[in-house]
């Protein structure tokens, strides 16, 4: 079966030189849930958008759903749902209108697009700001727009850069429970995260990616627990296996 | 190219959101302009072969023709590079080329909008029409194609718009006064007249002026027409490199 992502000797070099990423591998089955940790600068949003068809990879081969993010950019993007790190809603529209016209570009038609933008207002609590400018929204409440967007087209595959950065602990809770129910529909996610209970809790593999480079990689069980120099089991919390990869690694 | 017409929706729908903006850019500037400059100082100005209301409305149209794009296409790509727009235009399922012919198309929508509403202005305020509407739509199109291509390689040349903000606002100047839109290129010598040959507002002010009243010094028309359909086959592809040069890495 092809994998839903297969990354072979990825390499990533911005045009001022910095290379973001060097000679990473990954494959991630279909109905996986794959969790990205790294510090700032580590290189996840770059590989984000790798994924998302806006950077080239300067080396190696990246396929998304068996299609080449070099060559493929236009079905890619048909058939995947991003949610990028920093906001990118249109600011001289309403919310329900950057709904309904992120529907429209993405192909969906006119009546199917008023009802999902209509299904998904009521599921975030929007409809009372579903006419309010995104200017005057606040940062939490951008981002739940912005999580609408990424589920909106029905991706088969959904990228989401830290996806609950700067939101309250009901909308984590929402957007978790979000993915967990994509996930039941055999489809595919790969998230960044900075939290490490999100990554143990969401996620069926965990990369953690120092230097551009990935450091561990494992299902969150696997790398939490090890064996103590005893013999007997031992728990390691996933802030401290993200420590030591991170320092040892250093 | 449903893409196309659904990027010219949006950009309808958000200046119907801003419609007072809207009005004072499409009507109340111009008729400020036309009233002031074609009414008021136009009445009292003697010019050969006609008044120089004459000489002045069809400036006025090429200064609209060419503010109508850079606002639409520039103001497009500036927001989208300041509210990370653009990100979400890129991450649509079209290639790179028909979301800069979405943007391109909307730039010579609203060049032909504005440089109707100013003709309408025109024809109330000071009376004057065209002979026939062809060459006027034709220097139009050609002129807010033009400017539409313009504003993609200004602004996304650079590695940021922000740097070819600057140079955007430097030649906006040059082609309003000195493309001969408040004067004929007649009343231009050496080294002005060589000089405003290289301001594409030149061209469509005087073929617009033969439009309007043929008397007037102006143009060979054909000439006209011809150098702004060279210029915008020469700025395409031009554009497009720009274009896909900027967009094919997204680095902003």
């Amino acid at each position: 079966m092809t994998p839903a992502l297969a990354v072979e000797h990825l390499q990533c070099r911005y045009p001022n030189g910095t290379l973001a990423l060097r000679d990473l591998s990954l494959d991630i089955g279909v109905g996986e849930v794959f969790g990205l940790l790294g510090v700032n600068g580590a290189g996840k949003t770059t590989m984000i958008k790798v994924l998302g068809t806006l950077l080239r990879p300067s080396a190696g081969r990246v396929r998304v759903l068996g299609l080449d993010v070099g060559r493929d950019r236009v079905e890619i993007k048909r058939r995947i749902g991003v949610m990028p790190q920093d906001i990118n809603l249109d600011t001289y529209l309403d919310v329900r209108q950057n709904l309904i016209f992120h529907c429209r570009f993405h192909g969906v038609a006119k009546r199917e697009s008023a009802l999902r933008v209509e299904r998904w207002l009521e599921v975030l609590g929007l409809r009372d700001k579903a006419q309010e400018p995104v200017l005057r929204l606040s940062g939490g409440t951008k981002r739940k727009v912005m999580l609408a967007k990424a589920f909106l087209t029905e991706p088969e595959f959904l990228i989401l850069d830290e996806p609950t950065a700067g939101l309250d602990p009901e909308m984590r809770a929402f957007v978790w429970n979000s993915v967990l129910d994509f996930r039941r529909t055999r489809r595919t996610v790969f998230l960044s995260t900075h939290y490490m209970e999100e990554a143990e809790r969401l996620c069926d593999r965990v990369g953690i990616l120092h230097g551009g480079t990935l450091a561990a990689l494992g299902r969150p069980s696997e790398l939490t627990h090890k064996v103590g120099e005893d013999g007997r089991p031992l728990y390691i919390e996933m802030h401290d296996v993200f420590s030591n990869v991170v320092g040892s690694a250093a | 190219m449903k893409f196309v017409f659904i990027m010219l929706l949006r950009d309808l729908t958000a200046d119907a959101k801003a419609i007072n903006l809207a009005a004072v850019r499409l009507v109340l500037q111009p008729a400020v302009y036309l009233f002031v400059f074609g009414y008021v100082v136009g009445g009292m100005l003697p010019t050969e072969g006609g008044r120089y209301s004459e000489i002045i409305a069809p400036g006025i149209i090429a200064i609209t023709v060419m503010t109508g794009p850079f606002v639409t296409v520039g103001g497009s790509i500036l927001s989208g590079y300041y509210f990370r727009t653009m990100e979400a235009w890129l991450l649509a399922p079209v290639t790179l080329r028909t979301l800069m012919l979405a943007k391109v198309l909307s730039g010579l929508f609203y060049g032909l909008v504005s440089g109707t509403i100013v003709g309408l202005l025109i024809w109330l305020i000071l009376g004057l029409a065209p002979q026939s509407l062809l060459m006027p739509y034709l220097l139009g199109a050609s002129g807010a194609l033009f400017f539409s291509f313009l504003s993609i390689v200004i602004l996304l040349f650079p590695e940021t718009p922000d740097k070819g903000q600057e140079l955007f606002s430097f030649l906006l100047m040059p082609m309003t006064f000195f493309g001969c839109t408040f004067y004929s290129y007649s009343m231009l010598a050496p080294p002005f007249s060589y000089l405003a040959l290289l301001l594409p507002t030149t061209y469509i002010s005087e073929g617009l002026r033969a439009a309007y009243n043929p008397a007037l010094p102006h143009m060979d028309s054909t000439f006209v027409v011809l150098g702004l359909l060279l210029a915008v086959a020469l700025l395409y592809p031009l554009a497009g490199w720009v274009f896909r040069r900027r967009f094919r890495d997204f680095t902003w």
